[in-house]
């Protein structure tokens, strides 16, 4: 851990301030906590309002006043919780300045929130892509992005590498598996796996698995 | 399951996942009057329903299909429904279930075939691109569908994937130099299944076939590193230049 992480968990920045507006905060934080459970309880095409509003305990006309309808909370809820794990990505790689480290270091932090949030992690890598693709293909574009930039992507050798689009898919397939199975307090495991995974479209197979002993 | 093995016999013993035809609309019995004993009649009752359900959910989505649209496009009525299927659930995981069953037994049979292992997973391969790519809304319902079922689906889909990544498991063995991961034959496969979902989403599953070179690359590349990944991927090129070329002759002919 660098000085300059340390600096940015230093207590001050911790202590909970209260903003006037945050009684209406938590009212929509709780919306969508509420969407969440829900949908991680039986998908979100099968959860309605009702069942937000029970699970939040709040009015149908209070939910009205934070959201048009069910699917513009649910896009709200996608929206904050890729940001939280944005967020504690690009955190998480300031701790090394070599760039294999760096990148996993963030899978470390993105792995630790999945499994501590379980049921938004169920939304974003299990609900999203079904409600609509086009939202998980803008994480991956993004992920892919923060990858690319790291390394100039050239040919490499006399064989080509693997494609990187490709890797976030082989990662979102794994992680959605331990998902699905109720195995997400065991996604930290998965560190050694996926920095070999995220790796192997840039170093190659034999340097990304060289990467991935490093990580046990 | 069924481990498959190169001395897998090829004609494997009638199911009833064996009687249905990918043509899932060919199964309609004549109306009116027939002789046929009842248990026939129940089985394509039974076959009937799950071809409507397939046919139906891929049109309108599972959530907006209703028990009365599959009875409707079945030419079945509800009380012999209800003889086979708890509900509109039970119906549809009943034809997911068959479908697969169809799937695996085409890719075993595919990788069944000698040749090395690599090889051999790419003939595997090949059968489940060709397989999907043949009938969309199959495709659709198995990758897409099952998604928004619920929770009971949801650990069918992903016992599903499992099936599949199992027979990736025989290259632990078939060849030196295995990389100790535990989820080696996941994150193999999750490239497969990763790129299939992306096509059918995008409506683009006629030509899943044509993805048969990167994909054979990928799904080998973690087992047997770049150079044997990328010596089965021109393979695999060979072998899409020639159906290209058989499909570009035969478009000609009345089919």
């Amino acid at each position: 851990m660098t000085q300059e992480f340390e600096a940015v968990a230093e207590p001050g920045v911790l202590t909970p301030r209260m903003p006037r507006d945050v009684g209406a905060r938590s009212q929509r934080q709780r919306v969508l906590d509420a969407l969440a459970l829900t949908c991680a309880q039986k998908t979100f095409a099968a959860t309605t309002i009702g069942d937000i509003v029970t699970e939040a305990k709040i009015s149908r006309a209070t939910f009205y006043k934070h959201f048009a309808h069910k699917r513009e909370c649910f896009d709200a809820a996608v929206a904050a919780f890729a940001d939280e794990l944005e967020a504690a990505a690009i955190d998480a790689q300031k701790r090394s300045d070599a760039r294999s480290l760096a990148v996993q270091e963030a899978i470390a932090a993105i792995l630790d929130l999945l499994a501590e949030k379980p049921e938004w992690a169920r939304l974003v890598l299990i609900d999203a892509p079904i409600v609509e693709p086009a939202i998980l293909g803008g994480h991956r574009d993004r992920v892919v992005e923060g990858l690319e930039a790291q390394w100039q992507r050239g040919k490499g050798g006399e064989h080509a590498k693997a494609d990187s689009l490709i890797a976030f898919g082989r990662a979102h397939v794994l992680i959605a598996d331990y998902l699905a199975a109720g195995r997400a307090d065991q996604l930290p495991k998965l560190l050694p796996e996926l920095t070999y995974i995220a790796l192997l479209p840039f170093v190659g197979h034999e340097q990304a698995l060289a990467q991935d002993k490093l990580a046990r | 399951m069924s481990r498959a093995s190169p001395d897998r016999r090829p004609d494997r013993p009638a199911t009833d996942g064996d009687l249905v035809a990918l043509d899932l609309r060919l199964w309609k019995l004549p109306r009116g009057r027939h002789g046929l004993p009842r248990e026939v009649v129940a089985r394509s009752q039974r076959e009937r329903l799950i071809a409507a359900v397939v046919r139906v959910t891929a049109a309108k989505g599972y959530q907006a299909t209703s028990v009365a649209d599959v009875l409707k496009a079945a030419g079945v009525g509800r009380e012999s429904f209800y003889k086979h299927f708890e509900g509109k659930e039970d119906c549809f995981l009943a034809a997911n279930d068959v479908l697969i069953d169809d799937l695996e037994a085409t890719v075993t049979d595919a990788y069944a075939q000698p040749g090395s292992w690599s090889e051999r997973i790419r003939r595997g391969l090949a059968a489940t691109l060709e397989w999907l790519a043949a009938d969309a809304d199959v495709a659709r319902v198995m990758m897409l569908e099952m998604g928004t079922v619920g929770p009971i689906a949801t650990t069918r889909f992903r016992q599903t994937f499992h099936r599949f990544t199992v027979l990736l498991d025989d290259g632990r063995e078939a060849i030196d130099g295995v990389p100790d991961l535990p989820n080696l034959s996941s994150i193999a496969g999750g490239a497969v299944f990763a790129r299939v979902y992306e096509q059918v989403a995008l409506g683009e599953t006629e030509s899943l076939p044509q993805l048969l070179p990167q994909l054979t690359f990928e799904l080998l590349l973690p087992y047997v590193g770049e150079a044997v990944a990328a010596a089965e991927r021109t393979a695999a090129e060979e072998e899409v230049a020639k159906q290209n070329a058989n499909s570009e002759r035969g478009a000609g002919t009345p089919r």
